[in-house]
């Protein structure tokens, strides 16, 4: 099986493609793929020549971190949940998230998810939860990894400098929903960052690894 | 004002940065990731408290008993009832900041039964209650760093602590960005680096936990303690990478564990201790399943659909995506697998370990669960130890100004700028491998005097050779140099092992299998110019 991945070697080198040839087990996930190229010899690409280990990152691998998000085969997708044998085709594509900076080969910089919280003080603080609010979409909100999958495949985020996409709006619902005295002005925060510019596609929800249903945090916040 | 300098944000750094925070500290976290990447996510079974609406008969006695039982009496009892006693007060913090427990059709948060335990008290969050309570301290963390009483700093790695006689005055961290190593200076330094996986590499935690930190403190001259105690968790899945863990919640509501022999199933664990069998405590269950000697499996598929939608989903997904296997129809195949670390940095019960101003919270530390943890106290023992760190490091003196240890910062550079020149296309993960299969093949479930001697015969040639090679620096400095910390720690932990000939908790010598008085206190074991002395903590000085 060809694999063919944009690699970088350092946040300000140029980007460039370089394919590799994978004899390993074709049931193992992308994350397994990429084990098997790395550490199973030295590492050489199709062409047989040494090359550098290919750089990504991983904690969990089971899909519970979100450590691994990359783009394969043109989705977004944890490369710990996506497996060979589901992919179409005989060749394996992989590329850093587009949207945010590239650290190295598939390692991205996903600091800016955690910067637009923090400078619009989406926290709870006080506990004073908000009545008649579902638990269980509180539990679903609360699962969010943090990965930028749903920025990555988000038609309206680009940067992150003024919309901050799905991963804002499900911690906004979850200061709405547990301290009513800020749920009016997380509400204006949220619609300002996300509300007034999401054109509805929701395609965060296709692509979430944990399956947030992101419609329910926006339906609670739009109201 | 107090400077703290917290290193891992994982449930126990996270607790503790916050409580340092609240009481007027400025708290510096470090990781080289954010929380969300911690092991801590993974934490899926509950956290045990004893609260007003307890079963009938539960009491916080019930709870010490039940610890230092399941730890087989080598827990510090003044440790175990400090963690018992204040559970319902951890409790009750964490639905304050905004922790979503699972309740009943009442509203009333729902318990459920874990090994070892008289009664039932363990809380919830359907089965990620890990992920819920980072997801809670975050937001904790993220108000204090919008009133900049936190500042986390990512992509970074601890390096080394700087510690002159005896006093801890900060640590040297690897700057990922910089590409070099920083000196961040504190008046206290606290170790929240979880685990020693990556001593085993296949385990059911994150491969982020590696047990350098612990290696590297104890090559400077931290004690560690109890590093024999390994837990094998008795039910987890194979996977290509690595063991997914089927949580104990499944055999809590009612999972049974059997054997196929002629066709016909053995119920082997009710069949041996009645029909609480398979809620055994976790060294007694994995012991058991090693003993079959054949495939077992863990059945559910007898439980409502209903029941596993809304207490044991993620058990459901996992087995469907990883192995294919629909729970409601098929038995788990499952095995045991190393899970948690009971051993790890010797600290006192206000957890400071023997070097002055160095603290240690979490699985990192050695603290609480004795020879075998119960389900359900580490996440408990994770956030009362980050306080009660906080709380004694906040309430003493500031610490004098400290030394110039720009020697040292410049020696550990040239150090890894040397490193940094090769050339060689060897990764140092072929190495780490090799050290894998050796603590499997010798620090498994049972263990023997000639097969430890063996181990460490093999960890001692990895350390001869481990500094004369170069190594492939296409990966992260951090991945080349903290290999010489985790062969520390793998060695002292075999030393631990080899000395205790008798059997207790996961500690399993079948050349030695009785339990003895002898032995009944915690192991510590001390590095001094390339010996490693083991010795029985006698007087209970870490752990009363």
């Amino acid at each position: 099986m060809k694999v063919r991945i944009l690699r970088q070697e350092s946040p300000t080198s140029e980007q460039y493609w370089e394919s590799f040839e994978y004899d390993g087990p074709q049931d193992a996930s992308v994350a397994g793929m990429l084990d098997h190229l790395n550490y199973s010899d030295d590492i050489v690409n199709d062409a047989g020549q040494k090359t550098r280990r290919i750089a990504w990152e991983c904690s969990c691998l089971q899909g519970a971190c979100g450590a691994c998000a990359m783009v394969i085969n043109g989705m977004p997708a944890l490369a710990c949940d996506t497996f060979l044998k589901d992919l179409e085709g005989n060749e394996v594509v992989l590329r850093p998230l587009t949207k945010f900076p590239v650290i190295r080969d598939l390692a991205v910089d996903r600091t800016s998810i955690h910067h637009n919280l923090k400078r619009c003080d989406v926290y709870i603080g006080a506990y004073q939860p908000l009545g008649n609010q579902s638990f269980s979409h509180q539990y679903d909100a609360a699962k969010c990894l943090k990965c930028g999958l749903c920025l990555e495949i988000c038609p309206n985020y680009t940067n992150g400098n003024s919309f901050f996409g799905a991963v804002f709006a499900n911690d906004c619902y979850l200061v709405y929903a547990r301290n009513r005295q800020k749920s009016r002005d997380i509400k204006k925060v949220y619609a300002h960052h996300f509300g007034n510019t999401c054109s509805k596609s929701l395609t965060c929800m296709d692509v979430c690894p944990m399956d947030i249903p992101t419609i329910a945090s926006m339906a609670k916040l739009n109201r | 004002m107090k400077e703290v300098l917290v290193i891992g944000s994982g449930i126990a750094g996270m607790a503790c940065a916050v409580r340092c925070a609240e009481q007027g500290a400025h708290v510096t976290l470090v990781s080289p990731y954010p929380s969300e990447r911690s092991q801590s996510v993974m934490a899926a079974g509950g956290i045990n408290a004893v609260t007003e609406q307890c079963e009938d008969g539960d009491s916080v006695a019930s709870h010490i008993e039940d610890t230092l039982k399941g730890g087989c009496w080598i827990g510090g009892k003044d440790a175990v009832t400090g963690l018992c006693s204040s559970a319902k007060d951890t409790l009750a913090y964490l639905e304050s900041i905004g922790t979503v427990f699972s309740l009943d059709q009442e509203g009333r948060p729902l318990r459920r039964a874990f090994g070892g335990q008289s009664h039932k008290r363990t809380y919830f969050c359907g089965s990620s209650t890990g992920k819920q309570i980072v997801s809670a301290l975050v937001m904790e963390v993220r108000r204090h760093e919008a009133a900049g009483s936190i500042e986390r700093r990512l992509r970074m790695h601890f390096h080394s602590a700087l510690i002159e006689s005896g006093e801890c005055y900060g640590a040297l961290l690897y700057d990922e960005q910089a590409r070099g190593l920083v000196p961040v200076y504190a008046s206290a330094v606290v170790m929240a680096v979880g685990g020693q996986n990556a001593l085993f590499s296949k385990t059911t935690g994150s491969v982020l936990c590696d047990g350098y930190a612990a290696g590297r403190l104890f090559l400077q001259g931290a004690l560690l303690k109890n590093l024999e105690f390994i837990q094998f968790h008795p039910t987890t899945l194979e996977t290509d990478q690595k063991r997914i863990l089927i949580t104990e919640a499944v055999r809590g509501e009612g999972g049974r564990l059997f054997y196929e022999d002629d066709g016909q199933r053995v119920y082997f664990m009710e069949d041996k201790y009645g029909p609480k069998g398979n809620l055994m405590t976790r060294d007694v269950v994995s012991r058991e399943i090693y003993a079959t000697g054949k495939n077992v499996f863990l059945d559910i598929s007898f439980l409502s659909d209903r029941l596993i939608s809304q207490r044991l989903q993620e058990v459901r997904d996992l087995c469907r995506k990883y192995r294919g296997i629909d729970v409601s129809k098929q038995p788990i195949p499952v095995a045991p697998s190393v899970h948690f670390f009971m051993g790890g940095l010797a600290v006192h019960l206000n957890h400071e370990t023997n070097i002055e101003r160095l603290y240690a919270v979490g699985e990192c530390a050695s603290m609480y669960h004795g020879a075998n943890r119960l389900g359900g106290n580490s996440l408990l023992a994770a956030l009362y130890g980050g306080r009660v760190a906080a709380d004694d490091l906040c309430a003493r003196e500031d610490a004098p100004r400290h030394p110039d240890f720009a020697r040292t910062r410049a020696r550990e550079q040239r150090l890894l700028d040397a490193a940094s020149e090769s050339k060689s296309v060897f990764p140092v993960a072929y190495m780490r491998d090799m050290l894998a299969d050796t603590m499997r093949a010798h620090m498994g479930i049972a263990r023997t005097e000639e097969s430890l001697t063996q181990g460490l015969v093999d960890v001692e040639y990895y350390q001869s050779v481990a500094g004369q090679i170069n190594y492939d620096t296409s990966v992260s400095a951090y991945e080349n140099y903290s290999l010489a910390g985790i062969l520390a720690t793998a060695h002292a932990s075999l030393s631990c092992a080899l000395a205790q000939r008798e059997s207790r908790g996961s500690h399993w010598r079948s050349d030695a299998p009785q339990t003895l008085d002898d032995y009944a206190y915690a192991t510590l074991v001390s590095y001094n110019d390339g010996a490693y002395n083991v010795w029985l903590d006698k007087e209970r000085e870490y752990e009363s």
